[in-house]
């Protein structure tokens, strides 16, 4: 079925200056261009710790500044910023735990921004448990193998989420 | 107008060629730039450049032709989809049909659909993994979509006939990762491609 094109649209092909080179012949074969990119970032993961470090010590300064009484969203941007990065490059760089933590630690900010009263130790809490998992024993393990932290953070979250106004219970 | 090339039944052997290519890297984290950084030249590419808000996105935009942007969603000082709205409607910038693909570490399917709304070619889940990236290079590579220009929408069709998954190519076992319970459920990579690629002619869900 061929439906007529509106007069106001107009439908066109564009073959991109990307599409015309990447289809060239003499990329690297797929395999090797996984293996070698993979081999780049492990050339990095070294540094990977000193930065986790560095973050955490910018997240902990963003926590001063946020107390339970006096918390606005520039705070709460610069510990969800914080978060986000530790979450997107945890898994990546090895660290499954940290990319996990940061990510519950940035659900717990979404719910302060929908409303739910801000809980200075429950991001306490994740930021101790970013530091253990930042240390070499945890770095191969995951969720499952921590479950009572697991379920502790879960916990805090479900608790943030339930105390969004409209969302008791 | 010159056709683009069938897709290729399976993209599993399918390699790109990144050489000479000017790729920007737009996200506000630097370590998060110097992975992506390394697993491009992995792939090959040697013409690398990023950019760690909005203003440097359209700056380099305005300077030289960027053959593909690799964004993320949260980019400030508005958010990526902002800034790929901005590119697709702005008609004075030859850029205005470079690839873009959407980096984002809250795939869900609001964002995933905010993202195709805004004129992304394609939504990427962070943390992502080598294989990750590279076969959404590739899918970009070999995407034959058509551009839409109306008064409401500029960018590839985001109604055509649902192709499947290329064979081969997609997620790794070890990419899945358990995360903390959401209010609106993240979606798989797949789900994201199956998104994207998902109506039916007309259908815009």
């Amino acid at each position: 079925m061929t439906a007529k094109t509106p007069p106001n649209v107009r439908i066109f092909s564009v073959k991109t200056r990307f599409q015309e080179l990447a289809q060239r012949p003499g990329g690297v074969p797929r395999e090797l261009a996984i293996q070698q990119a993979e081999s780049q970032i492990a050339d990095i993961k070294p540094e990977f710790i000193g930065w986790v470090d560095h973050e955490l010590q910018q997240l902990t300064q963003a926590l001063r500044k946020a107390t339970d009484r006096n918390v606005d969203n520039a705070a709460l941007d610069e510990i969800q910023f914080r978060a986000r990065q530790l979450r997107d490059t945890g898994t990546t760089m090895g660290f499954v735990l940290i990319t996990f933590i940061a990510d519950n630690l940035c659900r717990v900010i979404d719910t302060v921004k929908n409303g739910a009263p801000y809980d200075g130790e429950v991001v306490d809490c994740h930021v101790d448990a970013l530091n253990l998992a930042r240390q070499d024993a945890y770095r191969s393990l995951g969720p499952d193998d921590v479950p009572e932290m697991t379920r502790g953070l879960h916990r805090m979250l479900e608790r943030a989420n339930r105390s969004i106004p409209g969302r008791a219970g | 107008m010159q056709a683009i090339e069938q897709k290729p039944r399976s993209l599993k052997n399918v390699s790109v060629n990144l050489r000479g290519l000017t790729i920007l890297i737009a996200d506000p984290g630097n370590f998060m730039r110097r992975v992506i950084y390394g697993m491009l030249r992995g792939f090959g590419a040697n013409r690398i450049l990023e950019a760690a808000d909005a203003a440097d996105v359209l700056s380099a935009l305005m300077q030289q032709k960027i053959d593909i942007l690799i964004l993320d969603a949260k980019l400030p000082p508005h958010n990526g989809l902002a800034v790929t709205q901005a590119i697709r409607r702005n008609t004075d910038n030859e850029n205005r049909t470079l690839p873009i693909l959407i980096m984002t570490s809250d795939a869900q399917q609001s964002t995933v659909k905010e993202a195709r709304d805004a004129g992304a070619n394609m939504v990427v889940a962070k943390p992502m993994s080598p294989t990750t990236l590279y076969d959404r290079l590739v899918w970009i590579a070999f995407d034959r979509r058509q551009f839409i220009d109306c008064p409401t929408y500029f960018g590839p069709d985001r109604r055509f006939k649902i192709e499947g998954y290329p064979t081969g190519v997609g997620r790794r076992a070890s990419d899945r990762i358990e995360v903390a319970a959401a209010t609106e459920p993240n979606l798989e990579q797949d789900d994201i491609d199956s998104l994207f690629q998902a109506a039916r002619a007309g259908q815009s869900e």
